[in-house]
């Protein structure tokens, strides 16, 4: 890619993380959507080497996401801060007792960004219960480029055999 | 064999069907089973790399079936899994429906009770499953009442367009049975990986930074 393309496609960062994934080799991508991920989803289904499940609940994701990984494909968890909330127990007794490499894309809802009456109270407690779950993650940084920080996410998670979780904002995941 | 300890005339054991699913298991075929009982006496009839016990994490043996289902689809996965944990997660069974991975098939023990626990009561023991399962989208699904009528519908081989659910209905098994083999998660998930050939993550430091082989 040459440096105008490049540099246009991380203009629109969720390009950059669409196009990451590809590059990585992500051969499934496990979801249950929010407003930020919706569009995200629909391009994911358009792409010929990818494969999206979609779940009805985000603890069963997190099964799927580890049996596909048990099977050897690389695998991406898209989900809310919410509904990563609401897998505390999967996740320690099942993602991290069998140290499951999951990248965690997160879209950080109840922010200072999107202060949305019915988000805050998420937003509140998400990195809190995170520490509380021993769950590895990160906020992304808006100042850089997304894609790397993708990868660096996806790299720890393998590196460390354990899900990571990149919280997301706005601009980095919603279409 | 091993026998329940609340064995009657009423419903066949656990034990029963799993000789059945150990007496005509697919070649190829990678089993998943649910915690407690689910997953000892399996061990105890048919230990094989090509197992992934479940050891908690109630619930969720059904999905990560699913997943493995969809990342291996040339292989026949099974996966054991109780009433009661499907209720915790039935939505679970939709997801099942909508994908409908042809490779895989579900076998509920419905024994009407959380027996991994000790016998509690479930919400509804009555539930008629397999029409909740057909009505989830697992076209094949079945209730059945003997090891016989599994094993003949796994004898049979029949070829499906997609999922299916075969409902056993089974003595509950609360006496806790002791596998043969030390349950040791980040070994089960190494060794299974290695029996089926999976690819595996090579790191960064040896100029990896993705998956090889498989």
């Amino acid at each position: 890619m040459n440096a105008v393309l490049a540099e246009s496609a991380e203009t629109h960062r969720p390009s950059a993380v669409l196009n990451i994934l590809k590059q990585l080799g992500f051969g499934a991508v496990v979801s249950v959507p929010d407003g930020w991920l919706g569009e995200m989803l629909v391009r994911i289904e358009q792409e010929p080497t990818m494969r999206l499940v979609r779940a009805t609940h985000e603890e069963e994701a997190l099964a799927i996401a580890c049996g596909i990984r048990l099977g050897g494909v690389r695998t991406a968890l898209l989900v809310q801060n919410a509904g990563v909330l609401s897998m505390g127990a999967g996740m320690v007794s099942l993602a991290q007792r069998y140290q499951f490499p999951l990248l965690m894309l997160v879209s950080y809802r109840g922010t200072l960004d999107d202060p949305v009456f019915y988000h805050v109270p998420k937003g509140r407690v998400t990195e809190p219960v995170f520490r509380g779950i021993g769950l590895a993650h990160a906020c992304v940084d808006r100042h850089r480029p997304i894609g790397p920080q993708v990868e660096q996410a996806a790299t720890f998670a393998e590196e460390a055999s354990c899900p990571f979780a990149l919280l997301l904002s706005r601009e980095d995941i919603q279409w | 064999m091993v026998k329940s300890a609340m064995a009657t005339a009423a419903r066949p054991t656990r034990a029963d069907y799993y000789q059945v699913l150990a007496d005509n298991l697919p070649p190829q075929a990678l089993v998943v089973t649910s915690l407690g009982n689910a997953s000892y006496l399996w061990a105890t009839l048919h230990e094989a790399p090509e197992n992934f016990y479940f050891e908690d994490a109630m619930g969720l043996a059904l999905p990560l079936a699913l997943g493995l289902a969809v990342a291996q689809p040339k292989r026949p996965v099974i996966v054991v899994e109780g009433d009661g944990a499907l209720l915790m997660h039935m939505g679970a069974l939709v997801t099942v429906g909508a994908v409908n991975p042809a490779n895989l098939t579900v076998l509920l023990i419905q024994n009407g009770v959380h027996a991994a626990s000790g016998g509690q009561a479930l919400t509804n023991a009555g539930l008629d499953l397999a029409q909740l399962a057909r009505a989830s989208g697992i076209a094949s699904s079945e209730n059945i009442a003997k090891p016989e009528s599994l094993a003949a519908k796994m004898r049979a081989g029949t070829k499906r367009d997609g999922a299916e659910c075969l409902v056993l209905a089974t003595e509950p098994d609360l006496e806790v049975v002791r596998p043969p083999v030390a349950f040791d998660p980040v070994a089960t998930k190494l060794r299974f990986q290695a029996a089926i050939g999976a690819p595996r993550y090579v790191q960064t430091l040896f100029g990896g930074g993705k998956l090889e082989g498989g």
